[in-house]
């Protein structure tokens, strides 16, 4: 990874440890309620700390459970927390931006609509004229085409963007009904050739490829498609070698929820 | 582990809590015998007293019960929710002390989390690939991660400790665990 490691983006480790003290604890907890990066980092590597934590189980003191179950008898618990916004996040990573103004679940207005299809069919066009020259490719164009403006005139379709870690910004179009999603990007880092962006449908079934992302032209990637979202899916970017992995073997770079 | 890949046990542990979200004491009752051997060996391993150790885990029970209703799955593990709560009061009751008493707690953080192992052969196995994981790891990762984590050292102690500057420690620690992560993912 080449993640710069400089600042306070570099205490996610120790913050996760617990290995830092009243102050720079809560500068990073600061720092982390901005830091895209962080966020993606943090849940992360708390499940790593936590098989650090399993392997130093041993047997408890007979009556620990006994006593801690008759405790609660009188123990109020706290309710559940209902803050609709944080339906749309794992931690600060997911910033959405709302078309129509205020509201936490956008549904696209038709203005909205065609400004995002012209912003998408630009981006395909550009690509349909460098990448499907061949003549047995149109007909995959034109399949692709068709999905994509699918998922963008479908009645559910709502509009979501996240900032990428490494740089750049991320804009989806998903509509649930189908269980697809349009992705495209603008200003991702460029990679050295032997390295490619991959995406990812991230969720209790596992993580899926989604494939990998086209090169960019004039700072934009193309609309790259993943259907088959399930519940509890993520989408996830990471950076991986040229041709794509089976699994991840980076940390993301960008996770969305997408429920 | 990567993102959104739970394990079978965690997925149980989950359920577990949603239940205990809703007031049900005997999920509470089953949650407590599937945490307790984890907590009490980390906790254990950070505060070495048994009598205080017991005290903490005590704690945490409690506020894993109280806190049950805001456990949001998909967020992240059950057990990684439980453990953090854990390794944090641990952490916070050693370091309130220390101010008190300055007291001196060098070194072989490792041997000891390791000493305790649980009967448990799930458990057993687990913590046999952690430790061969961390055996993979450069002796400064290896000794960033224990000493910061069962040891409860900040990491600008874990930096005096080691000789090495600050900015050295919280950098291996990081690195530490995405090695850690990656191998632990590997050999599943």
């Amino acid at each position: 990874m080449n993640r710069r490691r400089s600042g306070p983006h570099s205490l996610a480790g120790a913050y996760v440890l617990d290995a830092i003290g009243g102050r720079d604890r809560r500068r990073f907890e600061r720092h982390l309620a901005r830091c895209i990066a962080c966020s993606a980092d943090v849940p992360e590597l708390r499940e790593t700390v936590a098989r650090l934590a399993g392997a130093a189980a041993a047997d408890p003191p007979p009556g620990l459970i006994e006593r801690a179950v008759a405790s609660v008898a009188h123990v109020r618990q706290l309710p559940p927390s209902t803050d609709p916004r944080r339906r749309w996040r794992i931690g600060p990573v997911i910033q959405q931006h709302s078309p129509s103004g205020r509201g936490s679940a956008p549904r696209l207005r038709p203005r909205a609509v065609g400004v995002l299809t012209a912003m998408f069919l630009v981006a395909a066009a550009a690509l349909g004229a460098i990448v499907w020259h061949a003549e047995d490719q149109v007909a995959v164009a034109q399949q692709r085409g068709y999905q994509i403006a699918q998922v963008l005139n479908a009645p559910d379709a709502v509009m979501l963007s996240a900032r990428v870690t490494a740089g750049g910004t991320a804009t989806v179009v998903m509509s649930r009904r189908d269980h697809s999603l349009v992705f495209t990007t603008a200003g991702l880092r460029p990679l050295p050739s032997d390295r490619c962006y991959q995406l990812w449908l991230m969720g209790p079934a596992g993580d899926r490829s989604a494939g990998m992302l086209p090169a960019a032209h004039d700072g934009m990637t193309s609309p790259a498609i993943a259907s088959d979202i399930r519940a509890g899916d993520h989408l996830g970017l990471t950076i991986e070698p040229e041709g794509g992995a089976p699994r991840p073997t980076s940390a993301p770079i960008l996770i969305m929820t997408l429920d | 582990m990567g993102a959104g890949v739970t394990s079978a046990r965690d997925t149980r542990l989950e359920d577990l809590l949603a239940e205990v979200a809703k007031g049900d004491q005997e999920a509470f009752e089953a949650a407590c015998h599937a945490v307790a051997g984890t907590l009490f060996g980390v906790v254990h391993a950070v505060v070495r007293d048994r009598s205080q150790a017991e005290e903490v885990c005590q704690e945490v029970l409690l506020e894993v019960w109280r806190c049950a209703p805001r456990f949001q799955r998909g967020r992240g593990s059950a057990m990684a929710w439980v453990t953090t709560i854990a390794h944090r009061r641990a952490v916070d009751r050693v370091r309130a002390e220390q101010r008190a008493t300055d007291r001196h707690r060098r070194a072989a953080a490792h041997e000891v989390a390791f000493d305790a192992v649980a009967e448990c052969v799930e458990e057993r196995l687990d913590a046999e690939r952690v430790r061969r994981c961390l055996g993979a790891l450069t002796r400064l990762q290896r000794e960033s991660l224990t000493l910061a984590y069962y040891g409860g050292h900040t990491f600008r102690e874990v930096a005096t400790l080691l000789g090495v500057p600050e900015g050295t420690a919280k950098t291996r620690m990081r690195d530490g665990l995405i090695r850690l992560r990656g191998c632990l993912g590997a050999g599943q």
